[in-house]
């Protein structure tokens, strides 16, 4: 039964004051140098920083980018967390277009991403055929981003990030669902798969491709496999890609996960230098995707503008790896619901299959030849097909929530 | 031959520049904090708001200004192979002792030339009883008032070749030399390529080096393994590793991504007062800055109004590690110069005493128990102590420098 009393329809609404400070900041912006002919060597060359912050100050219209966000359907509600008293949750939820028994899913974004990661998806998923499977689609602001309250307290981890996710479907009606990840996605989906499989999650697909090496006492087949298994070239290609990423484009996370507030307050006070931290991910981390300025700027300004500032998306870093002291799917146990991987080629980290049969019992696999991180948005065909193809007629997972096929009966 | 680049230097912050400081500051926009957060994510939010508060209303930058330029400082132009010149910055104090030695005094990251002030005079004064230097402290390119280099690549060479080329300048063909954080490290780059011929000896108050490896130091290898780390030497380590873990977030953005980071520098003085801050506090032996906001607010301020931004800054840890590829000693040799160490507790970096053998021509050691990573400025009496037993009658580097004892 959808709990609808707590519910309040929403519209992102930044106050005229707001967007003035943002605009005498940006004025008042102060540039460092350059080495010449640095380009990307260094991060972000100095051309584009300045190129974006002289648009973002004149020329990027925010209320005609606002005025289109608030066509998605969203809304906010309180959310119960143990120990952290209720949040305030922001969420887009769009039901299909063509029948109740629609497949509930849950899609989770991650940094430097929010909740606007689906909206590509959202048309893609929500329409539905006798070929092709529907699903009722929610795309929650993490609590700490977009325009989800913060949690206020120490310790909001991977446990409270899966009860906020899990209590918000149950919320609104869907006891039994599905869930898609990427990112930090792709770790709360392992944790929501931990808690509450079988009984809420009934499947997962993830397009981020991490995880520990099995090892011998807790995933003892796995094990052996890794052991006497050769990579595949794509699998080498993924590792070199995976050790290149954590030797030159990791900094963010040591920072992230050790001295967030430090950083925090950089990227509170400072457009220019939160639009360069953000910008430098959203370049290197995708597949050649042709960013638009005003595309850019849209997701920047999501962050500016966030009800919890961009400071606090960063702790995330800290508390899912206890300070980097702990992997951060150190907890996640292997669960036999339906799980399925999106291979993306230039995806930032890639481990062998085998280390991944750790997360649960993989029924799909999909291998793309174009695309990278944030996958929703790059390549949201290609991820919808995959959804599909999982959890519709015929694919492995189809029928896993009972009662919702994804056909209209 | 009189080299004629050689210009006086005052510190004169334009009108402009600290109005769109005071500018800045008045729009400050600060994150939230998690309740009970006190060190544990960062600077603590009520530090910087006291911060900001007192940088914006009472902090007077024209009197800090005023007393920095009481300092003797100046700049040349140096040229550096394969860099073009670059216009360097740097305090000169010559002794009354005409026979005083040639030192050069150089900072690190986060500090700066102004970390020699308190040892100068001490240095610097003339007596029967201790040695006499001239102090040249230097600010780093990129740093302080120094220009910073243009071209990638500029790395231990380089550095080595400016300090040498700006001593060889002020008539100090022979000269030792002194640093902690870069200035440890850089030292071990210009005693690879100048030591013995320029550099006659010199002195670390950071003095790491790298762990044994079985092919370099066998002895001291199998040492490592077999041989259980006493009490004192586990605790050095301890502390080293609380560093390891927790605090080399800014040294891998700044090896990584200088540039990504550079423009939350110079664009946020909150942002840039917070990066650094945290530093001089984690760092420091319990200094207490509170007692000082001043100098801290001009120390900040330091970076703020650099010459080429405090973006630049960052770029050394790119620079000498080659982007994270390999440590900052790559490129150093063993050199049989005398070196000195001076072990302070709350150093960032505590490695088995042992292991400084492989650093250098161990003459002169100093273990000390008060004091952190800026030893000149937290505990100036004993690190210019130190330096004055080292080099002094009776010292294990005393007359190092031909004609140059330190006493007249």
């Amino acid at each position: 039964m959808a709990d609808t009393e707590n519910e309040k329809p929403f519209k992102v609404s930044v106050p005229d004051e707001d967007l003035e400070q943002l605009r005498q900041r940006l004025a008042l912006a102060r540039f460092p140098d350059e080495l010449d002919e640095a380009e990307w060597e260094y991060g972000v060359p100095l051309a584009d920083v300045r190129r974006l912050a002289a648009r973002w100050a004149d020329g990027f219209d925010w209320r005609s980018a606002e005025a289109a966000i608030n066509a998605l359907p969203q809304f906010t509600r309180d959310v119960a967390v143990d120990g952290f008293g209720t949040l305030n949750v922001h969420y887009v939820h769009q039901r299909s277009a063509v029948t109740e028994d629609a497949i509930p899913l849950l899609f989770v974004h991650g940094w430097p991403g929010h909740f606007l990661e689906v909206r590509k998806l959202l048309p893609l998923l929500t329409a539905g055929s006798a070929e092709q499977p529907s699903f009722h689609v929610v795309a929650l602001s993490l609590p700490g981003f977009g325009f989800s309250e913060a949690p206020k307290k120490k310790g909001f981890a991977a446990k409270q990030y899966a009860e906020v996710a899990n209590n918000l479907m149950i919320n609104l009606g869907y006891t039994e669902y599905v869930v898609q990840g990427g990112d930090w996605g792709h770790y709360i989906a392992g944790y929501l798969a931990t808690y509450y499989a079988h009984k809420h999650v009934k499947g997962w697909l993830s397009n981020y491709t991490n995880a520990l090496p099995p090892k011998l006492w807790n995933a003892p087949l796995a094990y052996l496999t890794h052991l006497v298994t050769p990579y595949s070239a794509k699998e080498k290609a993924g590792w070199t890609r995976s050790q290149g990423f954590r030797l030159t484009g990791s900094g963010y996370s040591h920072e992230q996960a050790t001295r967030p507030q430090t950083l925090g307050y950089s990227l509170a006070d400072s457009p220019v230098g939160l639009l360069a931290w953000i910008y430098e991910k959203l370049v290197e981390w995708t597949d050649e995707y042709r960013w638009r300025d005003d595309e850019v700027l849209e997701w920047v300004s999501i962050y500016w503008f966030s009800r919890a500032g961009p400071g606090a998306s960063v702790r995330i870093y800290k508390e899912m790896t206890q300070g980097f002291t702990r992997a951060t799917t150190a907890d996640v146990r292997w669960t036999s619901i339906p799980l399925g991987f999106a291979y993306f080629p230039k995806e930032l980290n890639r481990v062998p299959r085998s280390w991944l049969s750790t997360l649960g019992r993989i029924v799909f696999e999909s291998e793309h030849e174009h695309g990278g991180h944030f996958a929703a948005h790059e390549q949201p065909g290609e991820l919808a097909d995959d959804m599909r193809r999982m959890f519709g007629k015929g694919g492995p997972a189809f029928g896993v929530v009972a009662g919702k096929s994804g056909y209209a009966a | 031959m009189a080299d004629t680049t050689e210009q006086p230097f005052t510190v004169a912050v334009s009108d402009t520049d600290l109005e769109l400081l005071r500018k800045k500051l008045d729009l400050v926009r600060l994150p939230d904090e998690l309740e009970g957060a006190e060190w544990n994510y960062g600077v603590p939010l009520a530090d910087i708001k006291r911060l900001v508060a007192y940088w914006k209303d009472s902090f007077d930058w024209r009197k800090a200004e005023a007393g920095i330029n009481k300092l003797p400082m100046f700049t040349r132009d140096i040229e550096v192979d394969g860099h073009g010149t670059l216009n360097i910055h740097y305090v000169h104090q010559k002794s009354e002792v005409k026979n005083a030695i040639p030192l050069l005094f150089v900072h690190g990251w986060p500090g700066d030339f102004l970390e020699v002030k308190k040892v100068l005079p001490i240095l610097t004064a003339k007596s029967d009883e201790h040695p006499s230097f001239h102090v040249v402290a230097i600010s780093l390119p990129g740093f302080g008032f120094s220009e910073a280099p243009k071209k990638p690549g500029f790395a231990g060479r380089q550095y080595a070749e400016v300090f040498n080329k700006l001593m060889v300048a002020l008539g100090y063909n022979e000269y030792v030399y002194q640093g902690g954080d870069w200035g440890h490290i850089l030292g071990a780059h210009a005693v690879t390529h100048y030591g013995h011929t320029n550099i006659k000896a010199w002195h670390s108050n950071m003095p790491f080096y790298r762990a044994p490896k079985f092919f370099s130091n066998p002895l001291l290898f199998l040492g490592m393994l077999t041989i259980p780390f006493d009490t004192v030497t586990k605790t050095r380590l301890a502390h080293s590793m609380k560093w390891q873990s927790k605090g080399r977030g800014y040294f891998i953005e700044q090896a990584t991504q200088p540039q990504t980071l550079g423009y939350s520098l110079s664009d946020s003085p909150v942002g840039l007062l917070a990066w650094i801050y945290e530093k001089l506090v984690d760092w420091s032996d319990k200094y207490p800055w509170t007692e000082d906001e001043g100098r801290l607010l001009e120390w900040i301020s330091i970076y703020w109004f650099s010459r080429s931004g405090p973006a630049a800054a960052g770029r050394i840890y790119y620079e000498m590690t080659s982007q994270n590829q390999h440590d900052v000693l790559e490129g150093t040799k063993y050199s049989s110069v005398p070196l000195g160490a001076s072990y302070f507790p709350g150093e960032l970096v505590r490695l088995p005493k042992s292991w400084t053998s492989m650093l250098g021509n161990v003459k002169f050691e100093a273990e000390h128990d008060k004091g952190g990573h800026f030893a000149a400025y937290e505990q100036p009496e004993k690190l210019a102590g130190d330096l004055r037993k080292m080099f002094g009658k009776g010292g294990p580097a005393h007359g190092v420098v031909p004609g140059k004892n330190g006493y007249d």
